[in-house]
């Protein structure tokens, strides 16, 4: 069931994004507001594909261990939250791309932008699919936390809003290529400035949200293993990306750094995002192997 | 573009003045923003190279990783302890001391920034945003008043001379506070890790079930005291059906001067803190409490036997050695369980699990309970013990890094969150008997917010109150 819905999500953000694709070629109002929706009902969708696998994971769990009281049972509520391994973190990544974009973007989120994050969303979400074991495992001691739930929660929407900068500045860079604009040079630059500004706040909300995903990892560690940090392969990588970024924040707001420097700063930052997420968990043995 | 819409630089840009001393050199490239970037550059190359050699491994695993030559190199200049030596925390250090300078150069500024009311002398000179007209009968203060309390908070009002009102708004009035209060927060995180390793207190304890402890075990093999006894009275491992493990848990006493004081349970992620120290389940093992006492069968013809662990026994019949290998007090979920060896003639050894509770898993080929044969082998009592493995620690740096923690959260809110906006309208009789206002503001963050409200006051002021727009008297 819950796959089946993933499915067709994938297939309505696919649409969407193409939907985007050509709203930008025809200058289509009518296509725009087709995607927006398209990718608004996708959302939705893909939100209560969400719950329904936290509840599904709860259901089995109980089966496991009863809870009797209250306090019991909204704890293991929040112990099954479904962000415990590789594939349920690639669902909610490809759900954070359009949630928050339609939420914190939703003006810049058209044409092309609108393009590159729904395809993207749908590129992910058929990589689950398709290549990823979706069963529901029962939860390993060491993820038995309340901190797994937020860690992982605001480390995925840093993710996704970095994302989101990335897409941005690959426009910036490519618009900066592309002499020939149809809608005009003046159009064009305004188009820059905006995107411009769209890397800057996107950095911005994900470098919020990775640090608190930083800092909740860090209590949770120190609940656990009895060490704030221990320069774990993920832990490492994340504080690279965060270094990254903190460079370009710095650069764009103390320098005054902007336009292709920046993008090409973003796009860097992503690129360690990619391999936080996914070269240290295939790659590089530790804590947060997605392997073992 | 004007007073107030100065960029805030909380990290100075490089000083153009030719230098006449070192030690104001010194303080200008310390505070230089460039030397932040280098850092951050530097500090990034560093972990990238923690992570593509592996850390603290012995030295043979490098020689053979790299070759001998390499191998010794990265040895020798510590990049195998990478996360403990200069290489990172010179860079680090020095990262510190650029947080503090910065902090020392602008927070006294920003202080008294935040610190001065947004007065008419600041207001004055404000850019001019737009202007607007009201017709003399209706009452310019109450309105303007009321369209700016709605949009965007209660305004101070001033009276200036030659009937002028004035209406002042300012709002994240804190911002300039929060680049600080994030890298405050940065400086308590690394005073706190620098404390913790200054006074701080980590090793581990091996417990046998049973088994009491006064000391444990420092990194460097020395036992420290505690001034409490620690007693493993149990430790489990609980699965799931599908044999992943669950839970594990420790049952402790704390003892002192020989009685009991109090019982604990100490899982993962549930750690124990007595006396000032935690206990951190981190990891167990089954420890063989004697000889292992099989029944060994060819056929019909069966013998009892007692295999002590790690040594070779010749079976009854002569044909073939044994060697109980390993222990498990819960293989998979299916209770205990030992791995053997069993060698016959010249052949090599053929290795399998024997469980106690499940003999029917030695016919499940492809199991590692699967015994080939001749003989079966099985286990009557398998006498074990488990032991657990705790982490113990102090770590008074633990607060200061959670104050930074903490600190973080109002750092971003203002430094992010809460653009620095000015707002400033004047209202002024005309001779023609109108009001004329003008919308004075800047926010130097957030212009498209801004140009989007100003765009909105001055579409509501302009309205008045019957929502009849004024033309400006030709």
């Amino acid at each position: 069931m819950i796959s089946s819905i993933l499915g067709v999500v994938t297939l309505v953000y696919l649409v969407a994004g193409l939907f985007f694709v050509g709203s930008a070629l025809w200058h289509s109002d009518r296509l725009d507001r087709a995607a927006r929706f398209l990718l608004g009902c996708g959302l939705a969708a893909h939100l209560g594909a969400f719950l329904g696998r936290w509840a599904e994971a709860y259901q089995l769990a109980s089966r496991h261990f009863a809870p009797q009281a209250l306090s019991q049972t909204l704890r293991l509520v929040i112990l099954h939250v479904p962000l415990s391994n590789f594939f349920e973190s690639l669902v909610f990544f490809s759900l954070g791309l359009p949630a928050l974009g339609l939420v914190f973007f939703r003006r810049q989120l058209q044409g092309f932008l609108g393009a590159l994050a729904a395809l993207f969303a749908s590129l992910i979400l058929a990589y689950a699919s398709l290549a990823v074991d979706s069963g529901i495992k029962p939860l390993m001691p060491a993820l038995k936390s309340n901190w797994l739930l937020v860690h992982v929660l605001t480390a995925f929407l840093g993710y996704a809003a970095f994302a989101l900068a990335f897409g941005a500045a690959l426009l910036y860079l490519w618009q900066g290529r592309a002499t020939a604009v149809p809608s005009g040079p003046m159009a064009a630059a305004a188009g820059a400035r905006e995107m411009d500004r769209l890397i800057y706040r996107a950095v911005v909300l994900g470098f919020i949200f990775l640090t608190l995903g930083i800092l909740t990892g860090a209590v949770w560690a120190e609940q656990a293993w009895g060490r704030y940090w221990s320069w774990d392969p993920k832990e490492t990588w994340s504080l690279i990306t965060w270094f990254i970024y903190a460079g370009l924040l710095h650069a764009r707001l103390v320098k005054g750094w902007a336009g292709r420097r920046i993008a090409w700063l973003a796009v860097l930052g992503f690129l360690a995002v990619l391999f936080t997420y996914f070269g240290v968990s295939f790659l590089l043995p530790g804590l947060h192997s997605y392997l073992t | 573009m004007s007073g107030s819409s100065r960029p805030i630089s909380f990290i100075g840009s490089s000083v153009s003045k030719p230098l006449f001393n070192l030690s104001s050199r010194l303080w200008g490239s310390l505070t230089s923003i460039r030397l932040t970037l280098l850092l951050l550059l530097v500090l990034v190359l560093m972990a990238v190279l923690g992570t593509l050699v592996p850390q603290g491994e012995p030295l043979p695993n490098y020689l053979a990783r790299f070759g001998p030559r390499w191998g010794l190199f990265i040895w020798r200049v510590g990049l195998t302890r990478l996360y403990e030596s200069p290489w990172l925390l010179l860079p680090m250090g020095v990262l510190a001391l650029n947080l503090s300078a910065c902090v020392l150069r602008g927070l006294p500024r920003a202080i008294q920034r935040v610190s001065r009311p947004f007065s008419w002398e600041a207001a004055r000179n404000l850019p001019e945003r737009g202007r607007f007209y009201l017709a003399a009968r209706q009452d310019p203060e109450a309105l303007v008043s009321r369209v700016l309390r709605q949009e965007l908070g209660r305004p101070e009002q001033i009276t200036l001379e030659g009937r002028q009102v004035a209406f002042l708004l300012e709002r994240g009035r804190f911002r300039p506070l929060g680049p600080y209060l994030i890298h405050l927060s940065l400086l308590l995180i690394l005073i706190g890790g620098l404390v913790g390793k200054l006074w701080g207190l980590e090793g581990r304890l091996w417990l046998a079930e049973g088994e009491t402890a006064r000391a444990f075990l420092l990194p460097d093999n020395r036992e420290q005291p505690l001034d409490f006894a620690v007693r493993l009275d149990k430790f489990q491992v609980n699965y799931y059906e599908q044999g992943i493990p669950a839970e594990f848990r420790a049952d402790l006493t704390i003892l002192r001067n020989g009685t009991e004081v109090s019982k604990a349970v100490c899982r993962v992620n549930e750690p124990v803190t007595v006396g000032g120290l935690t206990f951190y389940q981190s990891s167990y093992g089954t420890q063989p409490d004697g000889p292992v006492k099989f029944r060994v069968c060819q056929g019909q013809d069966c013998h009892a036997m007692e295999v002590p662990v790690r040594q070779s026994v010749t079976l009854p019949d002569g044909q073939a050695q044994i060697m109980v290998v390993r222990v498990d007090g819960n293989l998979q979920g299916l209770g205990p369980a030992v791995q053997v060896a069993v060698k016959s003639g010249p052949e090599h050894p053929r290795i399998f699990w024997v469980s106690q509770n499940h003999p029917e898993l030695a016919d499940r080929g492809g199991s590692p309970f699967f015994q080939p044969g001749p003989h079966r082998f099985q286990a009557e009592a398998i006498p074990f013990k488990f032991y657990s493995v705790f982490q113990v620690r102090r770590d008074p740096g633990v607060w200061w890094v959670y104050s930074g923690f903490l600190l973080f959260l109002p750092g971003f809110f203002l430094a992010f969150l809460v653009p620095a906006q000015r707002w400033a309208v004047v209202l002024q009789p005309t001779t023609e008997g109108f009001w004329e206002g003008r919308l004075l503001g800047a926010s130097p963050r957030a212009r498209e917010a801004f140009a989007a409200k100003t765009a909105r006051l001055l579409t509501r002021l302009n309205e008045g109150d019957n929502g009849l727009t004024l033309r400006k008297p030709a």
